[in-house]
């Protein structure tokens, strides 16, 4: 027998699982004690030292930059939800004439340059306005689901879809699929949001 | 496909592992999402009837 089918992980038969399920606990314990405002107000100095960074200059004096910018995050992340649709929706059933894995894969990659675009100016602009955005419950709000939705789509999602998926349970993708498309327009939702506030 | 994929193929724990997370974490996505945007409506809802009764 191949030693990769006996080999036990230490923390169970479903470690992948039980990591999942840990980081959950954790990120519930982490909501819901005083841990959260402990770190909250210790973020305070770094928000501020954002601010004075190169970015933070630019972004606060020179308005046709962020705004370029902004523009360049926009885009990036219209690119990455259509991505995330099309794949999902995929998943979903739809446009079944499209070969799965070709569609599958080929999302995956225009995601994930989507996202790093997303993330470097999204970066930027937090320096142009980070100590507004401090003060802002909406922006933990996305900074939460944004890092909710990079674990999901890395370390749930793509590992779960790069399988042959005539074995996996179609509800399963379906769930998956749609929990993915739920947490990028949270995504965006709660983005947009924060320049309505 | 790489050797590991393959080898992790032949053992059905591998797949079961992937479903599990895949559901439990999937399932508290839904969860939230519902939740949150349940509260949210509702505050918009407070709000507009404050401003038009």
């Amino acid at each position: 027998m191949n030693s990769a089918t006996t080999r036990q992980s230490p923390i169970g038969p479903y470690p992948r699982a039980a990591i999942a399920t840990g980081l959950l606990v954790l990120l519930l314990a982490f909501s819901f004690s005083g841990m959260r405002a402990e770190v909250w107000t210790a973020l305070l100095p770094f928000f501020e030292w954002m601010e004075t960074t190169w970015f933070g200059y630019v972004g606060k004096t020179w308005g046709g930059a962020f705004a370029t910018i902004q523009a360049g995050h926009l885009v990036s992340l219209g690119v990455l939800g259509g991505a995330v649709l099309f794949s999902d929706g995929r998943l979903l059933g739809l446009y079944s004439s499209l070969p799965l894995r070709d569609v599958i894969d080929g999302s995956h990659q225009v995601f994930k340059w989507a996202l790093a675009v997303v993330v470097f100016t999204g970066v930027f602009m937090v320096c142009g306005v980070a100590v507004k955005v401090y003060y802002l419950p909406v922006f933990w709000y996305k900074m939460l689901t944004l890092t909710v939705g990079i674990l999901f789509a890395f370390y749930v999602r793509k590992p779960l879809v790069d399988r042959d998926l005539s074995g996996v349970s179609p509800l399963v993708i379906k769930l998956t699929a749609i929990a993915s498309i739920m947490v990028w327009f949270t995504v965006a939702a709660t983005g947009r949001w924060i320049g309505f506030s | 496909m790489t050797e590991s994929k393959k080898s992790e193929e032949e053992n059905p724990r591998g797949l079961k592992d992937d479903e599990l997370a895949a559901v439990v974490v999937a399932g508290s996505i839904v969860v939230f999402f519902a939740v949150y945007w349940f509260f949210e409506i509702m505050s918009v809802r407070e709000l507009l009837e404050m401003a038009y009764g």
